[in-house]
């Protein structure tokens, strides 16, 4: 169980910027500051910042990895939306690169 | 909640767009057995070789432009066609209405119980 108090977890994701890190996170399985900044017209010290909130709150878990921090979203209540995400995302990968190769005939 | 992904072929719309609406070029790429009827309100049926099986209905079929189905179980894709200089970009946004914004609220409110409960 993530470390968030009911409070935090609202404030947490009561921000749409920080609502779409999540989603984005989510996306990705996992992800560091630097590269959710270089999609986003934001620093990366703000990215880091948010992200920071988002752990403080339990709704990420962080891992150190290097010298950056990577993030996952936390297994729990969020595992469903997740997992379908995840899911969908991998499919429409493997559909689409099909869909290249097949009209590249 | 959605899942958004584009890929560019190199191939014309006209083609590409026979690849999302006729079911022996969908059979090449989206599923391993394809029956559609490519028309508004026509209907879909899809299986995969592992025994899945998807139900749908074409929303709306706009030709070399856009194409959107309403799944039997929830949910619903759209796929948008552009032309681009070495191609066709497709676009796709697979939507999960069972994780729209309201039920993703509720999802927090899990979450928050849930930490409630061990605080």
């Amino acid at each position: 169980m993530g470390s968030g108090r009911v409070d935090d977890v609202f404030d947490a994701l009561g921000d749409p910027g920080r609502r779409s890190l999540v989603r984005e996170i989510a996306a990705r399985g996992d992800a560091t500051a630097t590269e959710l900044a270089a999609e986003l017209p934001v620093t990366r010290q703000a990215v880091a910042k948010q992200l920071a909130v988002l752990a403080e709150a339990g709704l990420l878990r962080a891992t150190r990895s290097g010298r950056e921090t990577r993030y996952a979203v936390t297994p729990g209540p969020l595992r469903d939306a997740v997992a379908w995400m995840v899911e969908v995302g991998a499919a429409w990968d493997e559909r689409l690169a099909r869909l290249r190769d097949t009209a590249a005939r | 909640m959605e899942v958004e992904r584009e890929v560019t072929v190199p191939a014309p719309p006209d083609e590409v767009w026979e690849s999302l609406t006729e079911a022996e070029r969908l059979e090449e790429w989206f599923a391993n057995d394809v029956e559609l009827d490519p028309r508004e309100g026509g209907r879909g049926v899809f299986r995969w070789d592992d025994g899945d099986e998807r139900r749908a209905t074409v929303r709306e079929l706009d030709p070399e432009r856009r194409l959107v189905l309403d799944w039997d179980e929830g949910g619903a894709v759209a796929i948008e066609l552009e032309t681009v200089e070495d191609g066709t970009l497709v676009r796709v946004v697979e939507t999960a209405p069972q994780f729209a914004a309201a039920l993703e609220l509720r999802v927090a409110a899990h979450a928050a119980n849930a930490w409630a409960a061990v605080a």
